[in-house]
Parts: structure tokens; sequence; C-alpha cells
């Protein structure tokens, strides 16, 4: 049973999370809503779409969206150059958008937090070793290291998560580490060294539940990135590959008939936009609610 | 001071090795060069015996050390495809994509003051929210989608504007503001928070009482209070930039050194790869080095 | 830049002052604009099509094709196969009073020069195909002999292989030097280069050659590997003659008035492969193989999407040596191919990987690849799509490799012989059996005993009328058992320049070439 010595916290973050003070009034009802649309799109993919995504229909070639002249019903948002519907390709992409943000968060950010604790906890050379080989990670271009990496690992979903992975944990350590710094020298920790508590419970009990908070506004934060930088990879050719559909390779494809189909950039990117401007937005509204005084971020 | 001096370009040499190390090891591993210099019929014997003069059948530790040997004497081999020293080939791009960061970074800058400036002083009003919703696009796109629209209205549709290529002036305003559009949130929200701290201040108060002009109020002594967080972040955004740079010279076509090693990449040419990436690196290191060192120079209470 | 404002203006400045200046149009310089750029100018170092870009204007061969695509002598003056049917040897008379650009006359030294370089594995990347030659003869400054330790048709096909290597100069200036500044007998005189960038050429004075020669003075080659660019660049008159016109912008530039457009093979030739050597495979049936040649409509892909730009072909294409327009593809028969693969056991068809090129080595090739795979799912054929860039593709395709599970399934891949295209060496690759070692076979996915005797057979005749024969019964036989995969289409390419520019298209490096060239006033 862990012994607390200050009466009252001195920053919202010794507060357990689930006591956190819930204002229903500034929710950010729009990007909910909208991150719930991608969410829907992910889960119901093809089974969603209006039509399949990867049907080739050679003959309904560059069709407009529905409110340009030439446009039907049929393809709301028009085809690409083989045909292909633009809507149900922009739903089913949620699919890998969504794939991708979750696993490249859970997994770096599990990365990185571990990474992060233990250098902070620990200090010493642990810390020296782990700061290095961040700092010098971040040192290259990422996306110039990511493009290495894809190539030495055969483009694809899996590698694409691996990439953002080994690219986004030092996003984490490095936060989660000074948080842990600061923590660390509170009474409570002390007390708890001093009752016998070894160092997993140290992390699981007193400093995991503290810095939660932290960890959950950043990773809304990073989801944006996430999937800019999928985006970015597979716009260069060495992320997602076909017939996998991504929007990022959605806009690679429309690029050369940029003159001819100015749908094809547009659509995909404002996809982008959306689910990127509401995750900020609700990822903003997290971190206003749990550190007000944005101290790290 | 001094101490400071040599602890931190210890620190970047070992960051540079570090990464020279990382580059090296991955690349090497990213699949085989020769089967793509030689024309699809050549026997493996001639694959073997090109392989062996390009020195690729040593084991990986060995090739890293004879690597490293030539790199520190400024020889990064020879590219695989072009056939010319690949530093020779990294140096003469590198201009180009410097250029690119600059006008990039002075948009950032042109973009970000007054938004940041403007949202302070009128904190609150729909000028604020305004600035605030600006500034969260740029971080809520892929630059090269905002280079592509940029493309499609003011090139494509408009005519106004050059799309591809370096020839003028005005072939780097597109691409300049795809690549600084990212880093103009963040500058703004810190401009204006900077600013903020200040503005509410009693110094400020006391200064409007006594008659000084908001002016002088707002950019003498707010502004200046955000600038020391402002060059700081510059720092962390400049990595951003040198990585956005990859995708936005190949969106637009900019001779540059990230669309020379995009395509190094792709043709698994090595030493044009390893050049290039160390080289920007290096940039990076030593701009967050010289940051550090600018950094402790204004701001006296950080010298240690 | 961190605050410092003096060095804040002075970037700027430096950035308002412009970049490098624009091309000068004059009534003297022609400035054209390619898509791609060779790696080396340096004749025996070339490793592929594109290095002929540059390599072409400046170099000569002993033969080559003229515009008519009919084999001429060039700096040969004559040659012929002499010796025995085993020990062939190629007897070469060169032309007299041809000279370097700077001013050497050419020589049979300079011959074996090339030849020395072309067998040496550090300089030259197709050391296989002078194997054969076992001695290089100089009778007198105008004439030499190759002796052949075996009959090799592959060198002939090659435009005897040779290039004129000025070797005094190069002993002069070494390696480095003549790649700096390589000196040829070619109509062009090399003058400066940057490289992805542009290079420069200057009509030779002392050009041999008086029929067929360049009228204007100065050719600067842009570089503009963006499509978009490029034909921006054309519209806006900064460039008078682009290459590879896109695919999209065909109809466009074709109205545009004063320009005139050439289209033609660009010299490549694709195909679907697949596995039939392996005996667990399907695609070892003559009848799945068959299915394959009947689901795909290649008309409508290629109308679709290639925009037209594609002339569909069975084994050998128009203008292509032993082409024969009696032999035509199959038909688009879709439920014919169904019924095929019925009887062939897989009434349900049967699914399989099916690795496609995403690497735009022809235009819109990954979407031909996604269509062809679409077809072949209609009937059946259910394939596990796999996109893979150029590298990867290559590592692929490659047989004998030690690496990674063998291709097992379908697999888009093309070859590609110049123009006008000999099928001899491509079939070597990929009819052939693969042969470890031997070089059979390299990208071969098939296994037929009698392809790989007539391909050999065919290596052995070297007299260029009899080859034809025997090219056109090996089409034949290849057609009737599918093997060797199936043909699909030629891409064709589109040039387009200003009517001031008078062009005439002659076949080397596929169509980049400049030898009659001029600007009207």
């Amino acid at each position: 049973m862990s012994v607390t010595s200050a009466p009252a916290p001195a920053t919202l973050s010794d507060v357990k999370p689930f006591g956190m003070r819930f204002r229903l009034k500034g929710l950010p009802w729009i990007p909910l809503f909208i991150l719930t649309l991608v969410l829907i799109g992910a889960i119901g993919g093809e089974d969603l779409a209006p039509q399949d995504p990867n049907g080739l229909n050679l003959a309904a070639a560059f069709k407009p969206p529905f409110w340009q002249a030439g446009g039907s019903l049929e393809h709301i948002l028009g085809t690409d150059n083989l045909g292909r519907d633009v809507l149900s390709k922009i739903i089913v992409g949620a699919r890998v958008s969504v794939i991708v943000s979750f696993y490249a968060i859970i997994f770096s950010g599990a990365i990185g937090t571990f990474l992060g604790i233990i250098a902070g906890y620990f200090g010493g050379w642990v810390d020296t070793v782990i700061v290095r080989v961040a700092e010098i990670k971040m040192s290259i271009p990422a996306l110039a290291l990511a493009l290495i990496l894809s190539a030495t690992l055969d483009p694809g979903l899996t590698t694409v998560v691996i990439v953002i992975v080994f690219t986004y944990w030092t996003w984490y350590a490095r936060i989660i580490r000074s948080e842990i710094l600061s923590l660390k020298e509170r009474d409570y920790v002390a007390f708890a060294k001093v009752a016998g508590c070894g160092p997993l419970t140290i992390f699981g009990r007193h400093l995991l539940p503290n810095i939660f908070n932290t960890l959950l506004a950043l990773a809304t934060l990073q989801v944006g990135q996430v999937i800019i930088f999928e985006a970015s990879l597979s716009f260069l050719g060495l992320g997602i590959q076909p017939p996998d559909v991504s929007w990022g390779l959605m806009l690679a494809d429309a690029r050369q008939y940029i003159t001819y189909a100015w749908w094809g950039i547009t659509m995909p990117g404002i996809a982008i936009m959306l689910t990127c401007l509401s995750s900020n937005l609700v990822g903003d509204w997290l971190r206003d609610l749990l550190d007000p005084q944005r101290r790290q971020l | 001071m001094k101490s400071n001096i040599i602890k931190g370009l210890a620190n970047a040499l070992v960051s540079i090795v570090g990464a020279s190390l990382i580059i090296f090891v991955i690349s090497r591993l990213s699949g085989d060069p020769v089967a793509l210099m030689l024309p699809i019929e050549a026997p493996k014997s001639a694959i073997d015996e090109l392989r062996k003069s390009l020195g690729l059948d040593l084991p990986i530790w060995q090739q890293y050390l004879i690597f490293l040997s030539h790199a520190v004497r400024g020889d990064f081999g020879n590219s695989y495809r072009w056939q010319m020293p690949a530093l020779q080939l990294v140096f003469e791009r590198l201009p180009a994509t410097i250029e690119l960061a600059i006008a990039a970074f002075t948009f950032s800058v042109l973009l970000a003051v007054p938004l940041g400036v403007l949202s302070a002083v009128y904190r609150g009003s729909w000028i604020d929210h305004l600035g605030r919703i600006i500034a969260m696009l740029g971080q809520a796109v892929p630059s090269f989608w905002v280079g592509l629209v940029l493309i499609l209205v003011f090139a494509v549709g408009l005519g106004w504007l050059p799309a591809f290529g370096a020839d003028s002036f005005k072939h780097v305003i597109l691409p300049a503001i795809s690549l600084g559009w990212y880093p103009v949130a963040a500058q703004t929200r810190i401009i204006r928070s900077g600013m903020l701290e200040v503005l509410d201040s009693d110094y400020i108060r006391m200064g409007r009482a006594v008659g000084t002009p908001e002016r002088l109020l707002i950019w003498k002594y707010a502004f200046r209070n955000a600038l020391l967080p402002l060059v700081t972040i510059m720092g962390v955004y400049f990595a951003a930039m040198l990585s956005g740079a990859f995708v936005v010279e190949t969106v637009f076509a900019w001779p540059g050194l990230g669309r020379t090693v995009v395509e190094a990449v792709f043709s698994r040419d090595y030493p044009v790869v390893q050049a290039g990436v160390l080289v920007t690196s290096i940039v990076f290191i030593l701009s967050n080095f010289l940051v550090d060192l600018s950094y402790s120079l204004i701001d006296p209470r950080i010298r240690r | 830049m961190r605050g410092a404002t003096p060095l804040f203006v002075a970037a700027l400045a430096l950035l308002l002052s412009g970049g490098p200046s624009q091309a000068q149009s004059s009534n003297d310089t022609l400035t054209v604009a390619f898509g791609a750029e060779g790696t080396t100018m340096d004749p025996a170092r070339y490793s592929a099509g594109v290095d002929q870009y540059f390599i072409s204007q400046m170099f000569e061969q002993l033969v080559r094709f003229d515009k008519d695509l009919k084999p001429v002598n060039w700096l040969a003056e004559s040659w012929s196969i002499q010796g025995t049917a085993d020990k062939p040897i190629i007897d070469v008379h060169l032309r007299p009073g041809v000279k370097f650009h700077n001013g050497d006359p050419m020589t049979a030294a300079d011959f074996e020069f090339c030849f020395q370089r072309l067998k040496d594995a550090k300089v030259s990347r197709w050391t296989h195909l002078q194997v054969n030659v076992e001695q290089f003869e100089i009778v007198d400054d105008l004439h030499f002999r190759l002796h052949f330790s075996a009959p090799d048709a592959d060198y002939i096909v090659g435009n005897l292989q040779l290039w004129a290597i000025p070797k005094k100069y190069f002993e002069q200036v070494g390696d480095e030097g003549f790649s700096k500044a390589p000196v040829g007998t070619g109509p062009w005189k090399f003058v400066s280069r940057s490289i992805k960038e542009d290079i420069k050429f200057e009509a030779f004075d002392d050009y041999w050659n008086k029929d067929a020669r360049p009228k204007v003075k100065h050719l600067v080659a842009k570089i503009i590997p963006e499509d978009l660019t490029r034909v921006a660049a054309f519209k806006a008159g900064n460039v008078d003659w682009i290459d590879a016109v896109p695919l999209s912008a065909i109809e466009e530039i074709k109205k545009m008035p004063g320009v005139k457009t050439f289209t033609a093979i660009s010299g490549n030739n694709l195909y679907v492969d697949f596995p039939s050597y392996q005996p667990n495979s399907p695609f070892n049936k003559e009848k799945v193989r068959q299915a394959v040649a009947q689901a795909v409509d290649m008309d409508a892909i290629i109308k679709s999407v290639l925009f037209g730009q594609g002339e569909r072909y069975e084994q050998i294409g128009k203008g292509s040596t032993g082409y024969d327009p009696a032999l035509k593809p199959y038909p688009f028969d879709p439920k014919a191919a169904k019924k095929l693969l019925a009887e062939a056991g897989y009434p349900n068809g049967f699914e399989t990987p099916c690795y496609n090129l995403t690497t735009p080595r022809e235009p819109n090739i990954k979407e031909y690849g996604e269509a062809v795979f679409a077809y072949l799912g209609a009937v059946g054929i259910r394939c596990k799509v796999q996109g893979l860039e150029y590298a990867a593709w290559i590592n692929l395709g490659r047989r004998g490799r030690n690496g990674p599970p063998d291709m097992d399934g379908v697999l888009m891949w093309m070859w590609g012989q110049g123009l006008p295209g000999d099928p001899a060496t491509p079939w070597g690759g990929h009819l052939h059996s693969f042969v470890a070692g031997k070089g059979w076979g390299s990208y071969s996915y098939t296994d037929d005993k009698k392809a790989d005797e007539m391909v050999e057979k065919l290596k052995g005749v070297m007299d260029p009328e009899q080859r034809v024969g025997l090219i056109k019964e090996i089409a034949q036989y290849a057609h009737d058992n599918v093997l060797g995969g199936v043909t699909t289409y030629r891409p064709v390419i589109t040039f387009a320049w200003r009517e001031k520019v008078e062009f005439k298209p002659w076949p080397s490096a596929n169509w980049r070439n400049f030898k009659e060239v001029g600007l009207k006033n």
C-alpha cells in the first residue's frame, strides 16, 4: 500500500486518471464525430464501400465527382484512371490509416515508454546509453531512415508499422523520461523505496498511473503525425503496396493526372486532413484536460 | 564556456559516427545493387566479379571499417550509378536543398510572426481563432499534399507560378510554401504564449500606464520574450524540414539532395545514400550544436 | 539564420537573384529535353539503353540500322564472315578518312583497344559477349579480323559490338580524363556536361558522313525526368524537342499548332511469364498457359490504360528480325480460357501470386499489370497481387540467385534489345531453360528441350539471312506451346518538336539520336 505524503495533489498529474474532471461542455464534438466516421470506415471496409475498391472498369475511367458534368451518383467522388471508385477507396483506405496508427502508437508508445522509464528511473549509464542512441537516431532525417529501412524490409503494411515504431519511439522516450525524472523526486516514491517496493512495483503502482495522462495526450497527438508519415512513405513508393489501398498511395497514383482529374489529388488529401485535424483537436482537448500547464508538450 | 564547446563538439562527433554506423548497416542490408548494375543476361561470374570489385563480398563489419577509414578522408566511394565520387554528387546537390530550406524557413517565419503576434494581441477574438486554425492546418496535412494542391491551383489552374524545376525565383515559391507550412503551427503557438506571458505582467501594465506606445510594448518587450523559445524550436523543426524536403523535392522536381537520396535508395546506390544521408545528419547535428551554443550565449542564465 | 539579420538578408538577396539562366534558343542552337539520363559517356562502360542517349551522339560502330531500320555498313566499309562453320572469322575493312573529334585518324588499333576494354570486367558489363572471340588480328590500319573459337550470332546482332574509341587520346588523358571529356567519331562533339541537368554538344565539322549530318551548330540536351515538367517546358518554348510525351498529354500536344510529332515503338517488348518449368505448378500444363493467353483483352488495355500507345505483338514485333505478319496472338476468349482451365483440372480456377512492377519503366506499366491481373481473375486465376519496386523486381525475376524462394507465380516482365530488336539474345535469356553458370536462361521460367536446341542452334548461325528462317521457326514453336511466357504489347513512344526543327529519326538510342537535324529560320 502506498503512502502519500502530500495532503493535496501538487499538479494535476498526481491525480489518478479516472478521477479527472470531465467537462462535457468543452468536448470537441465535430472532431470526435469525424474520427468515429473514420473508425466505422476502417471496420466496415469493403462491406461498407459502394463499389469494389480494386474493381477495374476501364470504360468508367476518370469520371468526375457527381456534381460535375459527366459525373453520376454511381461514383459520388468520381473514379481514378482505371475506373475504380474513389469513395470506396477512401473508405477502405481508412483501414490502413487506423491499423497503422493503432499498432504504431501501441508499439512505439510501449517501447518508448519503457525505455523512457528505465532511463529516467535508473539514471547512470543506462540513461546515458538510451539518451545517446535516441539522439543519434534523431539526427538522421526521419524520412531518409524510413526509406532505407523500407527498402531493406520489403515495403508493405508490416514494414510501415515497423518503420514508424523505429522512428517515433524517441518521442515518447524523451518526454516520459523527463516526467520520470521529476516524479522520481517525489516523496511517495522515496517512501515506497524505503518500504521495500521493488522497481517493478514502483513502475506499476506509482509512476505509470501518473504518466498515463501524458501518454494518452501524446498518443492522440501522434495519430496525425503517423498518418502523414505513412502517406509520405506510400507516396514515394516505399510504403503500402498495391493491392492494399492507402490514402497516400491514392495520391501517388493520381499525381500524374493532376491536369486531367483534380479529384484524384483532392479527395484523399481531404480525408487525410480531416482525420489529422480531428485527432489533433481531440489531442489538444485531452491535453488541456490532463495537463493544463502544458509542461512537457 | 570553452569546456562546453569542447563537450558539445565531442558529443556531436559521437553522434556523427553513430549515425554513420546506423545508416551504413541498414542501407547495406537493403538489397543487392549488383543485380541492378548489370544487364539481366549477365552470367553469375560477371555478377560475382563486380561484387568483388566493389568490395561487397566482405563481411559487413569489415566493409564498415573500410568505409569509415575512407570517409574521414572525405572519400565516400564512387556512385554506382553515376561513376563519379558520391560526396561530390552530394555537394553539388546540397546548395539547392539549403536554398529550399532557407526559403521555407523564411516563409514560415513570415507567416508565423504576424499570426502569433496578432493572436496574442487580440487574444480570444476571431483573429486569434482564425490564426490558430490556419496554423493547425499546417500540421494536419502532408507537405507533399500542400504541394500538389498548390500546383493544382496556382500552376495548372491559374498558371501564375511554375510547377516544377528550379530555373528562377518563381520556382521556389510553391516548394517553399509546401515545406514551410508545417512548423507554422508550433511557431505561432510559441510566439503567442511567449508574448502572453509578458503581456499579462505588471511590467507591461506599468508601461501602458506611463504612456509607452503600444507598438513598442508589443515588439520590444513581448515579442522579445518569445524569441528564445522560438529559436529553440526552430532547431527541432529544422530536422523536420530537412526530412520533409525529401518529399517536397520529389513533388516539385527540385534538383536538391533529398531527391537525389530518394533516387539513390531506389537504385540501391549505397555510396550516394550513405554520403547524402550522413551529410544531412551532419548538417542537422551541427546546427543543433550551434543552436545550443547560441542559446547559452543569448541567455546568460544558461551558461554554466 | 538564427536571428542574424545580415545573414538573412544576404540569403534573401541570393534567392532573389535567381537561379541558372534559361536556355537560349538562338538560330544555331537546338535545345532538346530527355526524360532520362545516361550514367556514362564511355561506350565500353555502357550498361543500359539509356546510356546510349549521350554515347550515340558522339560515338559510332561498324554497322548500324538506318532510318528505315535496314542494316547498313557504317564505320566498316565492308565486312564478311569467313573461316569455317566451327571457327568463323569476321573480316572487317574500315572506311578510310574517318577522323576523331580531336583530329586523330580512325584505325584498326582503336577497335582493338575497344575490344580489350569490353573484355575487361573492371570496365565492361558485357564481358560475356566477348568470350567467343579468341583473337583480334590487326592486318593493317584499315583492316582487321576477329577470330572466333565458336560461332556466335549474338556478336553480329549487336552491331558487331565494337565502338571506335580513340586509343592514343585515351592513353594520353587516362580513364578519368576520357570520361570527363570523351572523344569519338560521331557527328556531335562533347562540350560540357552538368550531371542531372544538361549536356552540351557542338557539331563536328570534319564528320566523315557528308550526307547524313547535323545542320545546326550547337545541341543542348536538358534532362527533365518529370513528365509534366518536360511538357510544360516544351509548351513554354524553353525546349524545342522532347522525348516520351506522357500518355495523357499526347492528344493535346498533337493538336498544338506548329508542332510535329513522331510515334514509334520504344524498343521494349513486354510479356507475362510464369513458372512452366516447375512440375507442380499449374502453369506446367499447356492448357493453363493457353488459358492465360486467351484470358486478357490486351486491345482494351492498350486503348484505355495506355491511351492507345501500345502495339500488340506475338513473339516478335513488326520491324524486328524474323517478324512474321501471319503469326497472330491468341484471341481474347475468356469462355474458352475457363474451359481450358477446367480441362486442365482447375474447374474452379486456382490461386497464384502475381508480381507487378510498380516503378514506371514504361508509362502506366503498373496499371497495365493490375489490369492484366484483373482479367486473369475473371477467368478463375485469382491473383494475390504483390507490387514490387524496380530493385526488388529485378532481384525476384533473376534466376539462380542465392536468396528468397524462386518466383512462383505470374510475373510481368520485358525484354529490350534496342531497335529494331533481335529476339535471339532475349530468347537465350527467357526461352532457353535456366542453366547455372552458363548464362542461359538468366530470367527463364521455361524448360523445353526442343526450344533449348533451337535457341542454341540459332546462336551458331551467323549469316543474317539464314537466321531469319530459324527465328520464324522458333517463334511459331513458342507460340504453339506457349513457351517463354505470353507476349502482351510493345510500348509506343511519341516525340514532339517545333516546326522549325528539321528532325529525321534514326533508331539508335531508341530514337534519341540527332544524326540528321537542322533548324529552319
